[in-house]
């Protein structure tokens, strides 16, 4: 072989090593493709029925993770699959910061950024070609997102021809799910249809969590023509009505009384019939018609229209009056005895501490009594009073039309050129309606926390002084109705080039967001700025990034990348008090990110591994929390601006071959998130005129919550003669929970003497929850029926049954003490409950299971 | 034919979806005649008047100290009072033909399980009685004195009487008038009845209202205590109210006025309690 040849050769090589690590959905490694088909087979069906109960189906705190993926990163192509029973978010980041397409269009809700994976939920065969991309990988479809963006191609002749039938059994959130696929991949004629049906169903007997159910339908069809080798058109529509019940995070206390880390304090008994409070009804109906036009054959463009009219709601027991739900914090044996010690209380009541113990071991104390509201309420009728307890829907519904455009082009060898433009207008809808007045004759729409200042029927205290002191009837809308209105136009370009041991990248975006209030309820408190339409908001953001990868030779590689963007603000985080009035918030601007990345891969027949570093710092982000305020005695609107957060670690992936039918898998992150100085806090009170107040949150160094910030795991995959066996041990620490800004304010602080005698303030730890170890197995084999494939995965979670591994939580925003607002000194009274030493907690669900059986012909 | 019946099976799904799990929820049966609330196999036996109970232990409450009661008494009473306005706190006011009196329970909003009106069957064996500032009240014990019972406690010791029912039937009618307040009259012959003063003043410092919460006036124990002066009020005569009543924040009547209230007796002093806004007659 000649010099030029080797050369020639060599070149070829390290083109080849260096092309996965920048086109995910191209090429793949041979290490990569030691997936057998069962694996992959378990993973897809199996990864998506684990997480989708946890993506954006929880409304108590954010548990909406991201699904990165990347078959060029071991770390990255696991981890989804691998942790999702801990709720892991890649990098801790909310999946705001991860963007998905559909066919070249972006689908996030603008206004809050997120993309609820739930959606697509129930439709796995259909969802599962997709190019997926982590933050430094240049691609054709975007300007790659923080948290990696994914590509789902939902075209009908790319589906998988033939039928398929799944039905699957698993003791989670759902206990039965049947799915039947079918492609008739493209014919001759140019036609192809892919469509899946699928059901997912438990009821309050089977599901996993005491008090939910789920229930759940999906589809998706799709319909593509193609014209010719130039043109083509793509017709796809899905949705999944789906109603579910949702469980409640609990102290532990509560969860100690219950004598389960699952109790969900959200149901109920009604006339000896269980009920749910808390129920979720989701319907997101969408369509995406796709022209693919091939200019030339180094050339393409892409043009996605898209449609979605979004239904959500979800039911919440409400209450004029005190709090009847059977965690509220007075009905706690601790509420009546400082179970801390704090030997200075005089409040306690023994007596009342052990008649509360004794409450709570009956189910029926435990949960929401229903009988007895109903009845409260039906004894008001008698004397024309008011529902004192009622159940109110709450709607986030949204109307988005996107339209997106790309350009491919390859210039030559080793360069490539996308650019692409993205426009989008969402409309979201928040009001309440009436779901259940619960026996009662009467309700008006009045804001009842008004009540003493003002009089019920004054104009002051009414939700919508239009409509006078208005009667409400079950399905009428009270208390507030508005849409929050986005529209974006952003171009991005992305070009690769390789050339030598360089492969790299170099991506930028530009964008332009407006955004607006429509309010549609005059509010008594703020009549002259709550109805019709607010000002409009413009913001201009865009950013930078380039990456690229070495190839050193004999399957070595270091990869790096680097970014500077400024996003901007949703909607979401833009009002002040957007159920009361149309006034932004005042400190409104773009959060600015910088982003490094610097990593090492090793690729050959035996080992595949992954070793990288990250480095993201966040400056100027805006954050909105509506919470109590004890301090105010008062629920009160809090706009947090200018946020500083640092996200860094290292992550590790390891796939070695010990033989060739056995894997060792090694997986691990150490990591921190955290914000890094404190944050100006304008706040109001919902109960006054009064004008804004500002104070400083002090959360410096308060962790982003709700994932382990460390975990690792180790793992052994077995593959012979069809069979597949999976063990993977896993261990998380450093699962901090959601902390609270207002304990935090500086204000708040001085009331609760936590002000240092030299400056400063004894800022509380954040609670954290327990991490821990779990031990998951799956274990696959095909089979052949009448000459067809038939799988057979079950995947065993938990085996050990831990069920005090915390997977999320928040503190709660109460005080450890009362203030009285009408005494000229604010005296404030110790409480004997102290809310500090009780946050509230998610936990694993110990030992549960999922089998799945495919059948395909 | 196959994409024709797939979308059969699509819209087939999606009409079953449509039947949902949460159902609709009808009112409970049997809430007009069995509450869930109280115990409903209490029978009445010997019944002991609030006249009677308040003489049986005048010492005991004259001298603010408490008994448990022993005797397997029972009465029977109308509410007249609760905590429905927010000014009453975790306390009822009953009366029967004899007299009236409190009953503290430890729970909240017993205002809506029973309302104004509501005739209740009390067992009295093992609940406790005494003077909270020489006022009369049945409850439990509380820091060496009477205070509130618990709500689990007070639940087995009650029974609600449902109109139509036959134990309403035995119960039988229960007229309890209001009475204009008479101050020369002792805490046992008026306290706990519902009172009406008549051409009264109301007066009092800081901010105009009938409780402000402001900080103008230091409430005592949460309330803002205004002068009743003049018509039948006496010179002892306190309007008593909280700064979380629904009505705190209305002003004071600039001349005379009638209004009702709970009359409370609190060492030496007329209390009155308003219960709701439309106690206050004035107020249009």
């Amino acid at each position: 072989m000649n010099h030029r040849m080797k050369m020639k050769h060599l070149l070829l090589v390290l083109t080849l090593a260096a092309a996965p690590l920048s086109y995910a959905q191209t090429i793949e490694t041979a290490a990569a493709d030691s997936l057998s088909n069962s694996e992959q087979e378990l993973q897809d069906d199996g990864s998506f029925t684990f997480t989708e109960s946890q993506l954006g189906e929880n409304d108590d705190i954010t548990t909406d993770v991201i699904q990165i993926n990347s078959n060029n990163n071991v770390y990255l192509s696991q981890i989804g699959w691998t942790w999702s029973g801990i709720w892991f978010k890649y990098r801790a980041l909310d999946n705001a910061y991860n963007d998905i397409y559909m066919n070249g269009v972006q689908v996030n809700n603008p206004e809050n950024g997120r993309f609820s994976y739930s959606t697509i939920g129930g439709m796995n065969d259909a969802t599962r070609n997709k190019d997926d991309v982590g933050v430094f990988e240049g691609n054709n479809y975007s300007f790659s997102a923080l948290g990696g963006s994914s590509n789902y191609n939902l075209r009908a002749s790319q589906m998988a021809a033939g039928h398929k039938v799944t039905l699957s059994g698993a003791n989670r959130n759902y206990t039965l799910r049947g799915i039947y696929t079918y492609g008739s991949g493209l014919s001759k004629d140019g036609w192809a249809f892919f469509g899946t049906v699928g059901y997912r169903w438990a009821n309050m007997q089977t599901a996993a969590i005491k008090g939910t159910f789920y229930n759940s339908f999906s589809y998706f069809m799709a319909v593509q023509k193609v014209f010719n080798e130039k043109h083509s058109l793509n017709i796809a529509t899905w949705g999944n009505p789906t109603e579910r019940a949702t469980a409640g995070a609990s102290t532990d206390e509560a969860n100690w009384l219950a004598g389960s880390n699952l109790y969900n304090p959200y149901w109920g008994y009604q006339g000896g019939k269980k009920r749910a409070s808390r129920v979720v009804n989701n319907f997101e109906p969408s369509v995406l018609a796709t022209w693919d036009f091939n200019i030339r054959e180094d050339m393409k463009l892409t043009t996605s229209a898209f449609f979605k009219m979004a239904k959500y709601k979800t039911t919440k027991l409400n209450y004029n009056g005190t709090n009847p739900h059977p965690d509220y914090w007075k009905r706690f044996p601790s509420y009546n005895y400082n179970v801390w010690g704090n030997e200075d209380d005089k409040n306690y009541d023994y007596d009342a501490f052990w008649a509360s113990y004794d409450n709570w071991q009956d189910e029926r104390y435990r949960q929401i009594d229903f009988d007895q509201l109903y009845f409260a309420n039906t004894q008001l009728n008698k004397i024309g009073a008011d529902a004192i307890y009622w159940i109110e829907a709450r709607h986030n519904d949204h109307m988005m039309t996107n339209l997106a455009s790309t350009y491919d082009w390859d210039i030559k060898k080793g360069l490539k050129w996308s650019v692409g433009i993205q426009l989008l207008s969402n409309r979201g809808s928040h009001y309440k309606t009436m779901e259940d007045l619960m026996g009662a004759e009467n309700f008006h729409n009045t804001n009842t926390y008004l009540v003493g200042d003002y009089r019920q029927t004054s104009t002051d205290a009414m939700y919508d002084v239009n409509h006078g002191y208005q009667k409400i009837i079950e399905g009428d809308r009270f208390g507030y109705d508005y849409d929050l209105w986005n529209q974006d136009v952003r171009l991005w370009t992305n070009l690769t080039l390789d050339r030598g041991i360089l492969h790299s990248f170099v991506a930028g975006r530009i964008g332009g967001r407006r955004m607006w209030r429509e309010g549609f309820m005059r509010n008594g408190l703020f009549p002259d700025n709550s109805y019709g339409k607010s000002g409009k908001a413009h913001f201009l953001d865009g950013g930078m990034k380039v990456g690229g990868v070495v190839n050193l030779g004999k399957g070595h590689a270091i990869s790096f990348g680097a970014g500077y963007e400024q996003k901007a603000p949703g909607a979401a985080v833009a009002f002040m008090c957007p159920e009361m009035n149309n006034d932004f918030v005042q400190k409104l601007g773009n959060e600015e990110v910088a982003s490094t990345e610097l990593g090492y891969a090793l690729n050959n027949k035996w080992f595949r591994l992954n070793l990288t570093g990250y480095y993201y710092y966040m400056h100027g982000g805006n954050e909105w929390h509506p919470f109590f305020n004890d301090d105010a005695t008062s629920f009160t609107y809090n706009s947090l601006s200018g946020t500083e957060k640092m996200y860094y670690g290292v992550e590790l992936g390891l796939r070695v071959r010990l033989t060739s039918s056995l894997d060792l898998l090694a997986l691990g992150t150490y990591s921190e998130a955290k914000y890094t100085d404190n944050t100006e806090v304008t706040w109001m009170s919902s109960t006054t005129r009064d004008k804004l107040i500002e104070d400083i949150c002090y959360n410096k160094g308060m962790r982003i919550s709700g994932t382990p910030l460390a975990a690792a795991s180790l793992g052994l995959n077995y593959r012979i003669k069809r069979w597949y066996l999976g063990l993977t041990g896993n261990y998380y620490n450093r699962i901090y929970l959601s902390y609270s800004p207002n304990l935090r304010y500086a204000s708040n602080m001085r009331n609760a003497d936590k002000e240092l005698p030299g400056g400063g303030f004894a800022v509380d730890e954040q609670a954290m929850g327990n991490g821990g170890f779990m031990l998951d197995a799956s274990i696959g084999r095909q089979f052949y029926v009448a000459h067809h494939p038939l799988s057979v995965n079950l995947q065993l979670c938990n085996l050990t049954n831990r069920r005090n591994i915390t997977t999320g939580g928040y503190e709660q925003s109460r005080s450890n003490y009362s203030v009285n607002e009408s005494d000229k000194n604010g005296t404030k009274t110790p409480r004997t409950y102290n809310f500090t030493k009780n946050p509230k907690k998610f936990y694993t669900q110990g030992f549960n299971f999922m089998l799945n059986i495919n059948y395909k012909f | 034919m196959k994409k024709h019946s797939f979308i059969i099976l699509m819209l087939a799904g999606i009409l079953s979806a449509t039947s949902c799990q949460s159902g609709d929820w009808d009112v409970p049966e049997g809430l007009a005649t069995q509450p869930p609330y109280g115990n409903n196999t209490l029978v009445a036996g010997k019944t002991a008047t609030i006249a009677q109970l308040q003489s049986q232990y005048a010492s005991t409450i004259s001298s603010s100290s408490y008994k448990k009661i022993e005797d397997d008494l029972w009465l029977r009473c109308v509410v007249t009072g609760n905590d429905l306005g927010g000014n009453i706190y975790k306390q009822i006011t009953v009366q029967d033909e004899t007299g009236g009196i409190i009953i503290g329970i430890n729970g909240s909003d017993q205002g809506a399980l029973m309302p104004v009106g509501q005739r209740l069957l009390v067992s009295l064996k093992d609940l406790y009685i005494g003077g909270y500032g020489e006022q009369a009240q049945i409850g439990g014990r509380y820091n060496g004195g009477i205070g509130r019972m618990e709500l689990t406690e007070w639940q087995k010791h009650v029974r609600l009487i449902m109109d139509g029912t036959k134990e309403a039937e035995d119960f039988g009618s229960m007229k309890v008038d209001t009475v204009d307040f008479d101050a020369t009259k002792s805490m046992a012959e008026q306290s706990g009845k519902v009172v009406r003063l008549k051409g009264v003043t109301i007066s009092g410092t800081g901010t105009q209202t009938i409780a402000p919460d402001d900080g103008s006036v230091s409430p005592i124990g949460g309330c803002i205590n205004r002068t009743i002066s003049g018509g039948n009020a006496g010179n002892k005569c306190l309007l008593r109210t909280s700064t979380y009543a629904d009505f705190h924040g209305l002003p004071l009547p600039s001349g005379a006025v009638d209004f009702y209230g709970v009359a409370t007796w609190y060492r030496g002093d007329w209390q009155i309690l308003v219960r709701t806004e439309s106690d206050l007659t004035w107020v249009k």
